[in-house]
């Protein structure tokens, strides 16, 4: 049961970083294990292992300390489960530089593929929480886009518009996923430190 | 921060500060934002209960102790006053405070009036010091 995915995973990742440049990107589950694969940028963060369910609210705090370039959040659904609530936070805050893009397979699938509620519509959670239009900046924008197409054609604006942005789009993956990596985090939060200009 | 009965007054004198406030809706949310903000470049202080630092355990572990984050944490001790003053504590969230912490291993000092003031700095002092997180834990601390 589920929502038909509709977009390979790692030819979104491709997409993403063909546009990409001086973005943070914070990443966790099982785009760890494939963003990587696409890109090994200083600016790249992996988030697995941080705390779950709360990568996005780490990618909050990173927006709201560095308003001059954007943070990007490669999240999962079953992740955003996890802290339902931040949804609420991310639009009280409303950074304008933020833009979550929640991956969509409708599983826990780093942990086995066990499937999600099947009829949760996060674009609608989000609107309700207050991040469409809502609020600090009233610039926040829910979306849902099903296709790599329509995905490569947003992302100019994406990337460029202020946000917060928050955008569904439903996955699969084809591609046999790479080992996990659980080591060093205190050399992962020093070399993002590093890159964006501090000791 | 996330308002609670012991730290009401303080949200109320930092709403009308200077100092940038955000109110997550728990405190596993409050500790991986307080992370990202150090990351950053800047430094906050994480106010919570004692009872929201028991839900946000995994957040704790994973954003300040393993990646050595300093988090600086004003807890407020609920229960602290209720046994002070020799009735039964109300639940089992004063007994297991401090227990908390140091088995976290992280290093707290009692903030229960003005006299303790120095151990903000002392906390701000070692969470700098050692890249780990410390705290203050409050009891009465901001009753009027």
């Amino acid at each position: 049961m589920g929502v038909p995915a509709v977009i390979e995973r790692m030819d979104l990742f491709r997409a993403l970083a063909a546009r990409r440049t001086d973005e943070i990107v914070v990443m966790t589950m099982t785009a760890t294990l494939q963003w990587p694969l696409v890109s090994r940028h200083e600016l790249d963060f992996d988030f697995l292992a941080f705390g779950m369910g709360h990568a996005g609210d780490f990618g909050l705090g990173l927006a709201l300390a560095r308003p001059e370039r954007k943070t990007i959040v490669l999240k999962g659904d079953g992740g955003l489960l996890m802290s339902l609530g931040s949804l609420v936070t991310w639009a009280a805050c409303a950074p304008g530089n933020l833009l979550v893009l929640l991956l969509e397979n409708r599983s826990y699938e780093l942990t086995g593929g066990q499937p999600l509620p099947p009829r949760v519509d996060f674009a609608a959670l989000a609107r309700a929480a207050g991040l469409a239009g809502g609020g600090a900046t009233g610039t926040g924008k829910v979306e849902r886009i099903e296709t790599l197409a329509r995905f490569a054609d947003a992302l100019p604006r994406l990337l460029a518009e202020d946000g917060p942005h928050f955008v569904v789009l439903p996955v699969t993956t084809r591609e046999a996923l790479p080992p996990v990596n659980h080591s060093d985090h205190a050399g992962r939060i020093r070399t993002l430190r590093r890159a964006l200009g501090m000791a | 921060m996330i308002p609670d009965g012991e730290s009401r007054l303080l949200y109320d004198a930092v709403r009308s500060s200077a100092l940038a406030l955000i109110t997550p809706c728990r405190e596993g949310e409050a500790i991986a934002i307080a992370a990202g903000l150090w990351t950053g470049g800047c430094k906050p202080l994480v106010v919570l209960q004692n009872t929201g630092l028991m839900e946000a355990g995994d957040a704790l572990r994973g954003c300040g102790l393993g990646p050595r984050v300093p988090l600086r944490l004003m807890v407020g001790w609920r229960g602290y006053g209720g046994a002070t003053a020799g009735r039964a504590p109300i639940d089992s969230a004063y007994t297991y405070t401090e227990p908390l912490l140091a088995a976290w291993g992280i290093p707290c000092w009692r903030l229960m009036g003005d006299e303790d003031l120095p151990a903000l700095a002392t906390m701000d002092r070692t969470a700098e010091e050692t890249s780990l997180p410390a705290a203050v834990v409050t009891g009465w601390a901001f009753r009027p």
